[in-house]
């Protein structure tokens, strides 16, 4: 009995999150446009979780390297380590590790955010004032998200790729210039292209859940809390599996 | 129903165009939790009418329905003469603008400066402010009227609960309602700030000759400030009159009210 | 500056640079692909491409000049190499240099080498097409067709001497009837030689079947033939073979006509037994045959095994078998 409601709820909840997709999509073309919220929440996402991301970036390319050292060296392809850190960054770590961060600082904030102005009655205010409160706070948010993880995943891939230079620099006495030559020369666009259109998508989902959770908070401020927690649990298990159906789709274009 | 025999004379003494809200049969309720079982009510123009109810006697939700954050299951809401359900988006929003709210919980946001609270009402009039300058002196006027004209460029969070209030409060008035509806101005503020809001409330009404509808359980406040009073009983209107009339009342619902 | 402009500012800054390093990041990934250079387009034809690939690497005496821009099978056994290579390289191709496929090391990717000519052609245009050289390739088979006629040949010149040293010397055919191992050595040998010319005249029919339908249809062999050079060098070869295993053929005839004057004529074994300096050369005579026979078998034994003519004996082979099938339903 317990299982059939709990699979009704899961049913209801993809069916409401994807009202609320859809209804993005309807505000997102309607004037008017929120442009300097969205500015600002494009400032909050990007710039704001910039040095987060570029942290983890940094370290994840040279723990990356440094453990792929001794097992390529055994296989005598140590020279082959830009070509494979190159392309494991820039197709699947850094969109991945950006967005999980960018989940849980993000989705967990816009949880958050939302769901307190939920319950402090903010969103009735602004709905009783005139202005849209869905266009005004989810519209910019996802968008911001949407457009902002791309960039971000440029720089993440960036700092990644110099953190795993640096490490075959000191170790492996391979210069800069070859490093980064030998890594344009293994990446294709059949690398880049899925990879940042993929970005796009993960953005859109964590601004998404981030949103949805907040926007319906209920049950006061403990609710807030559930929002916030929620949202970070939903955004990372609807990364990986966009990022599944992103493989999927980019096989069909590029052949992999 | 039990209702004071001095209260409908004095409603039939108005006359119908003065009417700024009518609520008719209102029922509403969440799954079986009937919070509102055919509310009647009238307010006229000009008339401070305070509704008093039990927390969770829906009067939030009646206060809701007056200006579509809510519909309601069924009943007919007038507010200044036009049917809320019945109303597109637009025309909701023209309606709302000549509506002020103080929400419960002062519903400031968090992440603008008080002078951009302020002006957030006025960014349905995009063309009329388009100019940062115009709505300087609107501002201006609002903070003074509630005494905090040094808190423009502060954020929320840099404020007391009370003048966060005050904020609301002007915030509620800043585009000079008709009519301004009191969700629990009092509550969780102590005595002393509580009469600095009551008053506050009172002298904006003189200013600017507003119609009131506040809902509240603080029977302190009420009887400051209410003209007339409406007490919500089991989702009905159980009984109306003056706090005088009500005071004296031998119906023990009504006497719950005001035992201390 | 107030807060909201200078976080706009850095809002700014924040997405030039990251659209600036996506673009540079994709110059550069174009830039190894030659998207975005000057560039030529030229072609090649080869039999077989060996896996390569769309954006493999295009190699001028070592050096990485462009990319495999496009496969294209124009029929089922040619395929045209597009390959993309940078304008500033086009001077340095000549006209007649030669483009082949390699790999990168042993477990490197797949390549076109494109080597330099002799000299003295002037540079390609964009759009020209470069002479090919696979490895198995038209010259193989012309090759093979080559040692088989020279073996045929020599098969020829061999049985003529015998045959004439039969006709000069009877004595021969004396000692041959009165040596029975030799006589049984003989006939094998005779029989040897009749099955290897019915093999040559198998051959021979199915060859100039192979040469019509190589005329006819637009097979591989088709192609090689609109090559006048190739076609020419292999109609001689088949010409060769023709005339060789004709005359197999009449040395066989030959052969006949003494084995029935030794049957019918009398007299003869004195002489035989006499001559034994001749007797000895009949026996060097039938081993070289013998040799030549079974190197004639070989040759078409590798004809059929011939990359080129593989398909058709095999089509061969499956339509007698089909015919076997249908006399015996």
């Amino acid at each position: 009995m317990e299982m059939i409601v709990r699979t009704k709820q899961f049913f209801m909840g993809i069916g409401d999150l994807t009202y609320f997709a859809a209804r993005f999509f309807k505000q997102l073309v309607r004037p008017p446009f929120e442009v300097k919220e969205l500015l600002r929440q494009c400032y909050q996402v990007g710039n704001r979780s910039l040095l987060l991301v570029v942290t983890t970036g940094f370290i994840i390319g040279l723990v990356l390297t440094l453990q792929t050292r001794p097992t390529l060296i055994e296989f005598g392809a140590v020279s082959w380590m830009p070509n494979m850190v190159g392309i494991s960054i820039v197709r699947e770590i850094g969109p991945v590790i950006t967005a999980l961060i960018c989940s849980g600082r993000v989705a967990s904030g816009f949880g958050a955010e939302l769901g307190s102005m939920r319950v402090t009655e903010q969103i009735d205010a602004m709905e009783v004032s005139g202005t849209n409160p869905f266009k005004f706070l989810v519209v910019t948010r996802i968008l911001a998200t949407t457009l902002m993880l791309p960039l971000l995943v440029i720089f993440g891939d960036l700092i990644a790729l110099y953190g795993s230079s640096l490490v075959e620099y000191f170790k492996g006495n391979v210069a800069f210039k070859l490093y980064f030559n030998k890594v344009f020369e293994a990446l294709s666009y059949g690398d880049l292209v899925p990879a940042t259109m993929k970005s796009f998508v993960f953005g859109f989902v964590i601004g998404l859940t981030g949103c949805y959770k907040g926007y319906k908070t209920e049950r006061g401020t403990a609710g807030v809390g559930i929002a916030a927690n929620t949202a970070v649990v939903m955004a990372s298990l609807l990364l990986f599996m966009v990022d599944f159906v992103a493989v999927f789709i980019s096989d069909i274009f590029y052949e992999l | 129903m039990v209702t004071a025999p001095k209260s409908r004379e004095a409603m039939k003494e108005r006359s119908q165009d003065e009417v700024v809200v009518n609520i008719q049969n209102l029922y509403k309720s969440f799954g079986d939790n009937h919070v509102l079982n055919g509310f009647n009510m009238v307010l006229y123009k000009g008339e401070n009418v305070v509704v008093m109810g039990k927390s969770g006697s829906g009067k939030s939700v009646m206060i809701k329905c007056l200006v579509g954050l809510m519909a309601p299951d069924s009943g007919r809401v007038e507010v200044l003469g036009k049917d809320i359900n019945g109303l597109d988006q637009i025309a909701l929003d023209q309606l709302r603008s000549d509506v002020g709210f103080l929400f419960q919980g002062s519903a400031l946001y968090d992440s603008m400066t008080v002078r951009e609270n302020l002006e957030f009402p006025m960014r349905r009039h995009r063309k009329k402010f388009a100019n940062l300058d115009d709505t300087l002196p609107l501002v201006k006027e609002a903070l003074e009227n509630v005494g905090l004209a040094h808190t423009m460029d502060l954020m929320p969070v840099e404020l007391s609960g009370g003048m966060k209030r005050r904020i609301a409060l002007a915030r509620a008035i800043i585009l000079k309602p008709k009519l301004i509806l009191y969700d629990e101005p009092t509550s969780g503020l102590d005595p002393i700030t509580a009469k600095e809001i009551i008053e506050l409330m009172r002298s904006i009404q003189k200013k600017y000759g507003t119609s009131a509808l506040i809902i509240t359980h603080d029977v302190d406040c009420a009887r400051v400030i209410s003209e007339r009073m409406i007490l919500l009983v089991d989702g009905i209107n159980y009984i109306e009159g003056t706090y005088a009339e009500l005071i004296k009342s031998e119906d023990p619902k009504v006497n719950a009210f005001f035992k201390k | 500056m107030s807060k909201t402009s200078l976080q706009n500012l850095k809002l700014g800054i924040f997405v030039v640079l990251g659209t600036l390093l996506l673009l540079i990041a994709s110059y550069l990934i174009g830039n190894g692909q030659n998207i975005f250079a000057k560039n030529v387009t030229l072609h090649a034809v080869f039999k077989n491409v060996n896996g390569l690939q769309i954006g493999n690497n295009v190699r001028f005496s070592g050096v990485n000049i462009g990319t495999v821009d496009k496969l294209e099978m124009s029929n089922d056994t040619s395929i045209t190499v597009y390959m993309v290579i940078g304008e500033k390289m086009r001077k340095h191709i000549k006209k007649d240099a030669i483009a082949t496929i390699g790999s990168d090391g042993l477990v490197g990717s797949m390549l076109v080498n494109i080597v330099p000519g002799k000299g003295g052609m002037g540079s390609v245009n964009d759009g020209d097409e470069l002479k090919s050289y696979s490895r198995i390739s038209t010259q193989d088979m012309l090759n093979t067709l080559n040692v088989t006629n020279e073996n045929a040949a020599l098969l020829t010149s061999n049985l003529l001497k015998v045959t004439q040293s039969m006709m000069e010397g009877k004595g021969v055919v004396g000692r041959l009837l009165t040596d029975t191992i030799m006589g049984q050595d003989f006939h094998r040998m005779v029989s040897d030689l009749q099955q290897g010319s019915q093999r040559a005249n198998a051959t021979l029919t199915e060859l100039q079947g192979l040469v019509q339908r190589m005329n006819m249809d637009k097979s591989v062999a088709g192609t090689l033939l609109s090559d006048t050079l190739t076609a020419m060098k292999m109609r001689t070869s088949i010409e060769n073979l023709e005339t060789s295993s004709m005359a197999v053929k009449e040395m066989a005839q030959h052969l006949e006509q003494i084995i029935d004057s030794i049957k019918t004529g009398d007299g003869l074994f004195q002489r035989v037994t006499r001559d034994t300096t001749m007797s000895r050369l009949l026996m060097e005579t039938m081993e070289n045959i013998e040799q030549g026979t079974r190197k004639f078998d070989e040759n078409m034994e590798a004809l059929k095994h011939s990359f080129l003519t593989r398909g058709y004996f095999r089509k061969m082979e499956r339509e007698s078998g089909d015919d076997r099938g249908k006399k015996q339903p």
